[in-house]
């Protein structure tokens, strides 16, 4: 009983800091020792480990969604000229 | 970094002013467009968005502190978009509203395939109801961060909000995402 509570325990500490682990994002980093806890947890926990396979599934999926690459390099060309014409019309 | 554009403040006395500017957003021009083609109609549009906010930037370049040029490029984008939406359609559109969702592109070849059940080609349509059914705070802090690659605090700054609200509105938008694909018809067998 107190190894399943324990479990639990572990379990929501992990789902509050899944997001920040996967994100690895430098605004808000996880501890070498958080980090170390999350993946030992990780490995044992068929639960969370789920939940991680969806966040990185649902991520994957969303990076896609703007078609790939997207951005036309004739369209990133014409808006750099005009970065340049700003310029030369305002010290003309 | 040393931004000259900080501390040559003024447009017209000085020519370092072009150069410095260019410098600060040139390679910002592709995310930039990247952002506005979800949130307009099309290429041209788009195109129209960003030249409309790089112009609008210069004017505004005296009060940028050279900090995070990619954040203060966006929340122009940002405003500039809502700005001219009320122009054409007064009181009919609010700004993150406007987000439209590109055409998913399930079934690429790139697309890895492992682990995925998940995310089949057939959940187009599910991954695509779910992000419309958030709240637009919460799709905003979804689409910047998993669809444009903006860090916490670039989306952040976009969205006007400090870093520990944009964490939590995009955990929310993950959560309630990846739960509606959950219990979705075309994946309650694979998942459960
Ligand atoms: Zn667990």
């Amino acid at each position: 009983m107190t190894g399943t509570l324990q479990q639990m325990l572990t379990c929501l500490w992990s789902a509050r800091r899944i997001q920040r682990y996967l994100d690895a994002d430098p605004a808000a980093r996880l501890t070498p020792g958080e980090i170390s806890r999350l993946e030992g947890h990780l490995a044992t926990c068929e639960k969370c480990t789920r939940v991680a396979a969806e966040h990185r599934a649902l991520h994957r999926a969303l990076s896609l969604w703007s078609g790939g690459t997207g951005v036309d390099p004739r369209s990133v060309d014409r808006v750099r000229d005009f970065l340049a014409a700003i310029h030369d019309k305002d010290t003309a | 970094m040393g931004f000259s554009v900080v501390t040559h403040p003024r447009h017209s006395d000085d020519s370092a002013q072009g150069p410095a500017f260019r410098e600060l957003v040139e390679p910002e021009i592709e995310v930039l467009l990247r952002v506005a083609l979800t949130i307009t109609n099309g290429a041209a549009d788009a195109e129209d968005l960003v030249q409309e906010t790089l112009l609008r930037a210069y004017r505004a370049i005296d009060r940028f502190d050279g900090r995070h040029p990619r954040a203060w490029l966006l929340t122009i984008l940002r405003n500039t978009n809502a700005n001219m939406h009320r122009r054409q359609r007064p009181g009919v559109i609010g700004d993150w509203e406007l987000i439209r969702t590109a055409r998913p592109a399930f079934g690429r070849p790139e697309l890895p395939s492992a682990e995925d059940s998940f995310v089949h080609e057939e959940l187009h349509a599910d991954l695509d109801a779910a992000v419309r059914a958030l709240d637009p705070r919460f799709r905003a802090a979804l689409i910047l961060v998993d669809v444009h690659d903006l860090s916490y605090s670039e989306a952040a700054a976009v969205m006007g909000v400090p870093v520990g609200t944009l964490m939590s509105r995009l955990s929310r938008a993950r959560d309630r995402v990846r739960k509606a694909l959950r219990s979705s018809p075309l994946t309650r067998g694979d998942l459960s």
